[in-house]
Formats: C-alpha cells, sequence, structure tokens
C-alpha cells in the first residue's frame, strides 16, 4: 500500500516536472471593453478595411505560442480611426467602400514577435505587433504603405502564468497601437499632402 | 545543540527582518494641498524606462495607505481608460509643460475636468534584488526529503513621487523613499523563510508621508 503511494506520488511530480517546464502557451486576447478615445476627429471621410484575415488573426511567434488578436485588434483600432475620422465605415472588403472623397485604409499584421523571461533574462514578458497600413484613394490610388510597431511589455513575471503574461503584453500593445495611431497618423507626410489637396486642413490651419 | 540553533534563528529574527526606511520630502512651502470634497488624487506609475516598469501592485497599496482622512484616490486604470490615449506609457505627459500644452486641448480638459481630479501623483521606482549568496539544497526519496543550507539575498525599494496640481500646472512637492533589507532562507529539513518587507515598508512610508500632503476643505 506504502509503495503505491509512493509511486502514485513519484508520478504525479514527474507529470508536474514534465507539464510544468513545458513552453508552450495559447493565448487568446479575450474580447474585451477597450476604452473609447479622447480626441477631435478631424473632418475627413474614411472607410477602414478590416478584412477576415485582420479580424480573425492568430498570431504565431514562434513554434509553441499562437496570440488570438484578431477579434480584439478589430475592436481597438475601431475605437482608434473613430477618434481619427468625424465620417468612418468599417468594412470587410474594397468592393464594399461606399464613401467619395474618402482614405481608404487597410491594416494589416507583418509580424508579431514575444520575448519572455528565459529569452532575455529580464523579469518581463514583451510583445511587439508590427502593422501596415495601406493608404489609398477612394479612386484606388496609393497615398502610402505606413509601417506602425506596437509594444507592450508586463510590468513583471512574477507569480503570472506565460499564457495571462503573454495576454497581459498583448493587451497593452494593442492599446500602444491605438495611441501611436491617434498620435501619427495626420503626421505621415503623404497623408498631409493629400489633405493640403483635398482642402481638408482649412478648419485645422 | 538544539539551544544553539534556537538561538540562531533567534538572532536572524530579530535582525535579519528589519528593514532600514529614508523618506526625503521636498515642498516648495509647508501648505497642506486642499482637495474640495468632490475632489480626488490620483496615484500614477511611470512606466517609459527601458528595464523597469512601476509596479500596480506598488500603487494601489500606496492608494490604500493613502486612503481615510476623506481624500478621495481615484484607480489608476479608471483614469487612464477615462483619458486614453493620453497617459499610455508613449504619450504620457513627463513634464508640467508637455502637460499644459496638453491640458490646452478643450477636449481633453473638459474630460479630465469631468473625473474632479485634482492632483497627480506619478511614482517612478522599482524594487531590486541584488548581493545574493549562499546555497541551499533540496532533495526528496522514498525516505523522506529535506533542505539544507542557507541563502540570503539583499532588496532595495527606491520611489519616488512627484505631486502636479491640475489646477494651475505647478509641481507642489516630491517625496522619495529608500528602503533596503536582507532576507534569510534557512535550510534546517524543512525551509525557513526570514522575509524583510523592503517593498511593503516602502510602500507604507510613502503612503503615510503622501497622505499628511493633502487635506479635505471642510
Amino acid at each position: 500500500m506504502q509503495i503505491t503511494n509512493i509511486h502514485l506520488i513519484a508520478s504525479l511530480i514527474a507529470l508536474l516536472v514534465i507539464t510544468g517546464c513545458s513552453s508552450s502557451a495559447q493565448v487568446q486576447v479575450a474580447e474585451r471593453q477597450f476604452p473609447t478615445v479622447v480626441t477631435k476627429p478631424k473632418a475627413v471621410s474614411a472607410s477602414i478595411i478590416f478584412d477576415e484575415q485582420f479580424r480573425g488573426y492568430v498570431a504565431a511567434p514562434n513554434k509553441k505560442t499562437s496570440i488570438d488578436i484578431g477579434s480584439a485588434q478589430t475592436t481597438m483600432l475601431g475605437n482608434a480611426f473613430k477618434g481619427l475620422f468625424s465620417n468612418i465605415e468599417i468594412i470587410s472588403s474594397r468592393e464594399e467602400v461606399s464613401l467619395d472623397n474618402a482614405l481608404v485604409i487597410t491594416p494589416s499584421v507583418q509580424e508579431v514577435q514575444v520575448s519572455t523571461p528565459s529569452d532575455t533574462y529580464l523579469n518581463v514578458y514583451e510583445v511587439w505587433i508590427k502593422y501596415s497600413l495601406d493608404i489609398e484613394n477612394s479612386d484606388g490610388d496609393q497615398i502610402d504603405s505606413w509601417f506602425m510597431p506596437a509594444y507592450g511589455k508586463t510590468p513583471d513575471s512574477f507569480m503570472l502564468s506565460k499564457t495571462n503574461a503573454i495576454e497581459e503584453a498583448a493587451v497593452i500593445a494593442l492599446r500602444d497601437a491605438g495611441a501611436k495611431l491617434l498620435l501619427d497618423f495626420y503626421r505621415i507626410p503623404s497623408v498631409y499632402n493629400w489633405m493640403l489637396r483635398e482642402q481638408k486642413l482649412g478648419a485645422e490651419q | 545543540m538544539n539551544k544553539i540553533f534556537v538561538l540562531v534563528t533567534a538572532v536572524f529574527l530579530l535582525t535579519g527582518c528589519g528593514a532600514t526606511t529614508t523618506i526625503d520630502e521636498y515642498r516648495p512651502n509647508n501648505s497642506v494641498m486642499e482637495l474640495n470634497s468632490d475632489e480626488s488624487v490620483v496615484i500614477l506609475g511611470r512606466r517609459d524606462a527601458g528595464h523597469y516598469d512601476t509596479d500596480r501592485e506598488f500603487i494601489s497599496c500606496v492608494a490604500g495607505k493613502m486612503k481615510g482622512a476623506d481624500i478621495s484616490v481615484m484607480p489608476e486604470q479608471q483614469f487612464i481608460d477615462a483619458i486614453y490615449p493620453w497617459f499610455e506609457p508613449r504619450t504620457a505627459p513627463k513634464g508640467l509643460k508637455r502637460l499644459t500644452r496638453l491640458m490646452q486641448d478643450p477636449d481633453i480638459k473638459n474630460q479630465v475636468d469631468s473625473q474632479r481630479v485634482r492632483y497627480l501623483v506619478w511614482l517612478d521606482g522599482s524594487t531590486q534584488t541584488h548581493d545574493q549568496g549562499g546555497s541551499i539544497s533540496c532533495a526528496i526519496g522514498p525516505g523522506g526529503g529535506g533542505c539544507f543550507g542557507y541563502a540570503q539575498w539583499e532588496k532595495s525599494s527606491v520611489y519616488e513621487a512627484i505631486v502636479w496640481d491640475l489646477n494651475d500646472f505647478s509641481e507642489k512637492g516630491r517625496l522619495r523613499v529608500d528602503s533596503a533589507g536582507t532576507s534569510y532562507l534557512i535550510g534546517a529539513v524543512a525551509p525557513i523563510p526570514l522575509l524583510t518587507p523592503v517593498k511593503k515598508d516602502a510602500c507604507s512610508s510613502l503612503g503615510k508621508q503622501l497622505k499628511t500632503f493633502f487635506s479635505v476643505k471642510k
């Protein structure tokens, strides 16, 4: 009886060691309420294309990690775009564009990178999301392709499971993406020039 | 033999668990910062440094220590969300000049005013572990298990608090807390931790001192 118990305990410990050392993580960034933005939108119309790939994007930064950010990034960037343009439509494909004299913006994810304490020997989890925004006018002429990196990290890794830590860092990176977009979008020289050409800057000048 | 062990443990308990904490305070004048009963203070952590973040747990701890005496402390995340994206790590004002410029935007000013926040307290700092020494090893076998050895490490907490007044966009005071102490882990079959609450001491001292800065108008 005693030997059976010892075997049972030894098996449990072995199981804990094996699963505890496994570093795979499937992270689902849960649908959440991202904050609405405090900005005054400019009198510009924009069609934002969140295609199926973007809406359901699952990043695989390495073999053992996957992060489902599709739904969360659609909500977050949707909020941010609403803070940039006074007239906006959020659509799924180029064919659905209905606004005239508008910007047509198609965001996509170029790359997602993750670093963990075991990679860097730092006491933090980090997530980088590299976005690309294809910006066109309503006639389909390209205005720019803007690279937009976002970064998030956990304050520390103490008592955080790898999955929770990566989710927390990803949420911070998504908030950073929203902040970067709101702060820098109208500073893109080609967008500024388009607004000058289309006389959209009258009120702001 | 047992007596020696008890004596050594008692010495460790007495000397090992005390943190040394120093607080430096600077205020342009000694007047208390007054708040209306419907106004509140918000404590925010600086998160723009590359190698550390002012952790949320410490900020909640300081906020907890400041509560009472009718001072209302708004939760950090609530304020950051209400004013998104202007207090994110990328966008948060680092100086009063930038804050003043931010508040010139009527939308942002209205939103801050609607939150009834009068004072911002910026907390910046971290707790570090260093000077680790000793060695402890644990083993388990069919006949039982145990830990043997001795380990020690030193922790130091350094935090600075800066108080900004949102009425006139001025700095009202600064506080700096330095706390340090050594913790021990003794392996005498069972591991006996003798932990020095360095961070807790820093939080407690900072919170209590900050509380003396403010008073609510009657």
